[in-house]
């Protein structure tokens, strides 16, 4: 008796030990951040992580595609694209004079663009001569520029990783540098989002054009999700491409990007997590020299638009030359709502690894697929976004077995409790991955940074665990209920065809500059 | 939340190459600047040169990373020891020379399966699925990986659990199991990487600019094909494990929250007792520059061109390795590139563009630039690539330049060893290709001392116009000029050869029958009751009854065989009689209700081939040279172990699973045809009677995929008898 009372004891202090990891971590944590709202609003955190004399930087902009004007689709991402292309200072010999050459560039497009889209009355020659005017106008503005400043400046002082991203709820930019450039980051970064000068405008879009055609028009799964998206949504811009509509992207000028630039790239709209070599009483002082001067604005006003509730099943077939590939999405709140934990554990359960119900359903026991899962972020979570599963056919199999095969898992979250072992050991993997999250300068300013702009305070990423903590199996049949219903499905798939029928999409760019 | 819903939603789109679907980005890969006659940037001051002057930069703080501790074992092992107490985790990764470069050109894919199912085929005492839960409740990861060079384990879990993952690690290394179900399901997934494999412009220039950079056949650049997949067996992954993986070639790292003392003794008392196996010798693949060309790939479903040029790259021991690496960046490297500068800012050509001559550790690089432009620019994007390959030899590089791209990489040099993983893994990797521990402190001296003249004299060596074959993947159609404007087009054929078909001329079948092989065919014909026996056999009645699984319909039927290409059969349908013939002149079903209808000729060709893998067929043509016999092996099929016997003729491939004991071939295995296309075909042969003298069976089922697909109980065989030849002549319309 004595014996076997030991071992489990022993067990459950196990069990204890392996829970009690994280929170000291984010004692830990609590130590090393802090926390700084500048008078114009802009939120800067910055974690302590002395290891190696580097650090990295991740800016958050609470402006995504879904925040893109009507008719100005890809505005957000364009916005990033100029975000590298300098300032009044930076990438420029003479910017009084480029100024004046930059105005007359944005004139020269509007009257072109006014004369090439006229509906009736179009006159072919005067485009032409608006046309000549445009191209003489750019290449007068451009005599004053000095091509990627912005980024050789940053790749001379020791800069890697230097990228940007564009969400439909947010626009991210990073880089790492030695710890002795802090200061010429806090420069740069805060010239960039204060005195940026939208240079190359016009000629950027065709690069963002080029984007949109390797990530979406000759990607048969990109050109999938695109109409996916656009199934699945009515009249949220959810439903709205986020690299832009072609006619739109084509259309964009730069008046308009400076326009969403004043709208939305305010300091209270922003949050910056550092993380690295840095002290508190050295980084704070040149935040607020270079950040402080950067004039306050309004925080925007949240979206209106809210999605209309689905009440019919909508499918998209794609018939192409590609082989096939299958994916269904469910309408779910955003990760505000209290059941946002619920979907995660869902999402881990149905997808994660071997031991994961899609993965041993379908691809070891039934011999279907080569992969499936279920997840959130399609094509955001800061609004309703959705729940979806996709799934990759085997030669010779079917999008109707992968449907049959996503519906029978689907029953059984709706009609059986999961398992206790299952439950816990989706727990014990989430806190596990959070702890793996925090290795590195990069990824942990990338979690930072979205907790604090999400939630308002970075703890949350930490809190996340615990309110997995909390999730029953209750929860996730009510969860799995409410929303795996057929009303609230799109489905989108790709059907193998080698000759399918030609439909009039050929790329009808036209070459106008 | 988000954030991180986002990034596991990232994982998973990665996974399938989409990783554009959630967020656009400002760069795709590196880009390189301009060789023209552009003013050099630095002749051309903005006001933020003053700003930058005058802000203050500290000196870097001294910075001397832990190194880790190496030891070596008695019997060969090389262990690197590093701790690093920040976080509660332990990783370790073993890295065992021998890789796909070593694996038989008619088995490519061995490596990559071997990687896969040695860690879910499992132990001797644990199945895959076994590990999979025991790892998975303690949030622990243990996997296997094969690459061209090695096969990598590499394992990761919270401290406390780190024991109990190494236990299993170590019963891994030296008690791996290959399941053949295991087998199997990483054959799947590898034939469904082959049939994708022409669904994306980038995959195709990548795979095929490899192939034109190193020769098709090269273990460098080839690929896994269907047929070089089917042949790898079970006992080639054990004989693989046996070679490899013994203790005298294996690098081990290991790193985290543990103490090296305690850690080292536990690590000899593990892996101390081991035995040494045999050196392993990696011979070298001779490597021969690409020959220069146009080679066009067609893809009509896209409006955008992939373009590569290809020459040959150096070896990272190569002395022009610092001079090269400062020219990658001025030329190619980073945002203030050439490539970058003219071709995606100025041109506005692309989103995506980059060059460099790469350096490998142990064979040559290729140089490979790269653009992907809109079709209707293709020819424009070439010549701007020609132009900035011109524009390096005749422009030199300016000392802005080289300055611009010395500190790019001098002043970045902290990141290569900015954590202790990387400082071990920097270590792991010297030792693995047997290059000096201090090559990254001689890399930065090298670095320093590359002049202007340098980089002209490497940039003219390795970048010569007329020495780059031009790969260009897209649709012709649209281009603005045809590619046969830059001289003669090779037009590539990337069709993906089916599995079966032509095997034999892709050079991937066994090209010859083994002895095992033609032993293990004699032993079939004398359990079916000898060769002569089934040579003597001209025609055949057989009278069955059909379930079709899919349907769940039985159907009587009574089939007549004539040679080995003619067949008739009658069927009782619910829906009254039907017929079917087959013969290489004609093929029809008839049916009263609705006449006689002509069979597609796919489906013509499928029933004779039908016929081609009867075993009197077969044993037709025993002792034809056209013919293959080869042994692959052994595998289970229910409780028997069955010797498995490849067999390469009569327009196909096919596969017996035979029992060793009566001959009895248990099981076929072969290409059929699934209502959605091809598809695997297994059909399983039991209940053994004997019929004059022939030892035959009277139940069969088949399945297509894993799916059930039919089944048989056969009433009776008849040899011999006499058949009308009408009955396989197509009635004249009525």
């Amino acid at each position: 008796m004595r014996r076997s009372f030991f071992v489990f004891t022993l067990a459950i202090m196990a069990l204890l030990l392996r829970s009690s990891a994280p929170a000291q971590d984010m004692a830990s944590f609590e130590k090393r951040i802090t926390v700084k709202v500048l008078k114009n609003g802009l939120t800067v955190i910055l974690c302590e992580r002395p290891e190696a004399p580097v650090f990295s930087f991740f800016t958050i902009v609470d402006a995504g595609a879904v925040q893109d004007p009507q008719g100005q689709s890809g505005m957000a991402h364009m916005f990033e694209h100029m975000a590298f292309k300098g300032t009044d200072r930076i990438g420029t010999t003479d910017y009084a004079k480029e100024k004046v050459a930059l105005e007359k560039v944005d004139r020269a497009w509007a009257a072109y663009d006014h004369a090439d889209r006229k509906q009736t009355g179009r006159d072919a020659k005067e485009v032409a001569v608006l046309k000549t005017a445009f191209d003489n106008a750019v290449e007068d503005a451009n005599q004053y520029v000095i091509k990627n400043r912005f980024g050789e400046i940053v790749e001379r002082e020791g800069g890697v990783g230097l990228n940007a991203s564009t969400s439909m709820d947010s626009t991210q930019y990073f880089y790492s540098l030695p710890a002795n450039r802090f200061e010429i980051w806090a420069y740069l970064e805060s010239a960039r989002f204060s005195n940026p000068v939208l240079r190359e405008f016009y000629k950027e879009r065709d690069v963002v054009h080029e984007e949109r055609r390797l990530r979406t028009d000759s990607s048969p799964v990109g050109k999938m999700i695109e109409q996916f998206m656009a199934a699945a949504y009515t009249a949220h811009p959810y439903g709205r491409s986020g690299v832009g509509w072609p006619s739109e992207l084509d259309h964009l000028t730069a008046p308009e990007a400076a326009q969403f630039y004043r709208k939305y790239y305010t300091p209270s709209n922003t949050v910056i997590a550092l993380v690295g070599a840095l002290k508190p009483e050295q980084v704070f002082p040149i935040v607020e020299k270079y950040f402080g001067p950067i004039p306050s604005g309004p925080k925007p006003e949240p979206l209106t638009t809210v999605e209309p509730d689905q009440f019919a099943e909508r499918t998209v077939v794609m018939r192409e030359k590609s082989q096939p590939f299958y994916i269904e999405g469910y309408h779910r709140p955003s990760d505000l709502d209290p059941d946002d934990a619920v979907y995660d554990v869902i999402s881990d359960l149905v997808s994660q690894g071997r031991t994961s119900r899609l993965y041993r359903s379908m691809v070891r026991d039934q011999k279907i697929a080569a992969g499936a899962a279920g997840f959130s972020g399609l094509p955001g979570t800061k609004y309703p976004g959705l729940f979806s599963f996709f799934a990759i056919p085997l030669p010779g199999h079917t999008t109707q077995e992968m449907a049959q095969a996503i519906h029978e898992q689907i029953e059984r979250l709706k009609n059986e409790d999961v398992s206790d072992e299952e439950l816990q050991m989706v727990k014990t993997r989430t806190k596990a991955n959070l702890i793996r999250q925090l290795a590195n300068n990069q990824g942990l300013a990338i979690q930072l940074a979205s907790s604090q702009q999400r939630y308002g305070d970075w703890r949350e990423l930490f809190r996340s665990v615990d309110k997995i903590d909390k999730v029953t199996k209750a929860d996730i049949r009510r969860v799995a209920n409410k929303t795996f219903v057929a009303g609230n499905r799109t489905v989108a798939m790709i059907e193998n065809d080698p000759a399918p029928p030609k439909a009039a999409t050929a790329d009808k760019q036209k070459e106008k500059h | 939340m988000s954030r991180r819903k986002i990034l596991s939603t990232a994982v998973f789109i990665a996974s399938l190459g989409l990783s554009a679907l959630l967020a656009f980005a400002q760069t795709s890969t590196p880009a390189k600047p301009d060789a023209a006659k552009a003013v050099p940037q630095g002749e051309k001051q903005d006001l933020a040169a003053a700003d930058l002057r005058a802000i203050k930069k500290p000196a870097l703080p001294e910075f001397h990373p832990q190194q880790p501790k190496r030891i070596q074992l008695d019997n060969g092992m090389v262990i690197f020891l590093q701790e690093d107490h920040e976080l509660p985790l332990i990783g370790m990764g073993i890295n065992i020379r021998g890789g796909s470069k070593s694996e038989p050109e008619n088995k490519a894919g061995l490596v990559s399966i071997y990687g896969s199912a040695w860690r879910t085929g499992g132990t001797k005492t644990r199945t895959g699925d076994q590990l999979d839960d025991l790892l998975a409740t303690r949030a622990a990861t243990l996997e296997t990986n094969g690459s061209a060079l090695s096969t990598f384990v590499s394992l990761s879990s919270l401290k406390g659990d780190f024991d109990f993952v190494l236990d299993l690690t170590n019963d891994l290394l030296r008690n791996p199991e290959f399941r053949q179900e295991k087998i199997d399901l990483a054959k799947d997934q590898i034939k469904t990487g082959i049939s994708r494999r022409n669904d994306d412009l980038g995959q195709i220039s990548g795979r095929e600019a490899n192939k034109i950079g190193y020769g098709a056949r090269s273990p460098y650049a080839r690929v896994p094909e269907y047929s070089t997949v089917a042949a790898i067996t079970r006992q080639d992954l054990l004989d693989w494990h046996a070679r490899y993986v013994h203790p005298n070639n294996i690098i081990l790292g290991i790193s985290g929250d543990f103490d090296s003392v305690a850690m080292e003794a536990k690590l000899r008392s593990l892996f101390g007792n081991w035995p040494k196996g045999p050196a392993v010798q990696v011979s070298p693949v001779p490597i021969t520059p690409p020959t220069p060309g146009i080679y066009f790939v067609a893809k009509d479903d896209v409006n955008q061109s992939e373009i590569r040029m290809i020459a040959a790259g150096i070896r990272r021991d190569d002395p022009d390795y610092y001079a090269v690496d400062v020219m990658n960046h001025i030329f190619g490297g980073g945002f203030s590139s050439r490539l970058f500068s003219n071709l995606r800012t100025k041109a506005g050509l692309a989103y995506s563009v980059f060059g460099s001559v790469s350096a490998q550790f142990d064979h040559p690089g290729l140089t490979i630039l790269g653009i992907g432009t809109k079709s209707g620019t293709t020819a424009q994007a070439i010549d701007g690539l020609y132009k900035e390959i011109e524009g390096m030899r005749t422009n030199p590089v300016t000392e802005e330049e080289l300055r611009r791209g010395k500190e790019a990489i001098l002043n970045s040099f902290v990141f290569e060893y900015d954590s202790r993983v990387k400082v071990m893994n920097a270590h792991s990797n010297y030792e693995f290709h047997g290059y000096p521990q201090d090559f990254l402190e001689r890399y930065q001296k090298g670095i320093e001392k590359v002049t202007a003249a340098d980089v002209d004299r490497v940039a003219r060596k390795y970048l010569d116009k007329n020495k780059f074959a031009v790969l260009v993947v897209g649709k012709a159609a649209d281009f603005d000029k045809p590619l046969s404007t830059f001289g003669p087009v090779t037009t590539l054929d990337i069709t993906i050869p089916q599995p079966g078909a032509a095997a034999a001329a892709a050079g991937s079948a066994p090209a010859a029958s083994n002895p095992e092989g033609k032993a293990l065919l004699a032993k079939v014909l004398e359990g079916a009751g000898g060769a002569a026996k089934l040579r003597a056999i001209k025609s055949l009645r057989e009278k069955s009854t059909i379930t079709l699984k899919a349907q769940g319909m039985s159907v009587d039927a009574d089939m007549t065989q004539l040679g080995d290409d003619k067949v008739h059969m009658k069927l009782n349908t619910p829906g009254g009689e039907m017929t079917m013939v087959v013969t290489p002149q004609a093929a029809f079903m008839s049916m009263a209700a609705m006449g006689d209808r002509d069979m597609p000729s796919s489906q013509r060709d499928d029933q004779l081939k039908a016929l081609r893998r009867e075993l009197w067929y077969i044993a037709q043509h025993s002792d034809d040279p056209q013919f293959i016999f080869f042994a692959q092996g052994k595998e289970k099929v229910g409780d028997i172990e069955t010797l498995v016997l490849d067999i390469t003729g009569g327009g196909q491939q096919l596969r017996w699973f035979v029992d060793p004991k009566s001959g009895h071939v248990l099981r076929a295995q072969f290409q059929g045809t699934s209502p959605t296309g091809p598809a695997t075909e297994i059909v399983d042969y039991s209940d053994w009677k004997t019929v004059d003298g022939l030892s035959l069976p009277f139940h069969v089922e088949s399945s297509l995929n894993g799916q059930p697909n039919m089944s048989a109980v056969i009433s009776s065989y008849e040899f011999n008898p006499v058949v009308d030849a009408s009955i396989f002549e197509k009635p004249a319309p009525k």
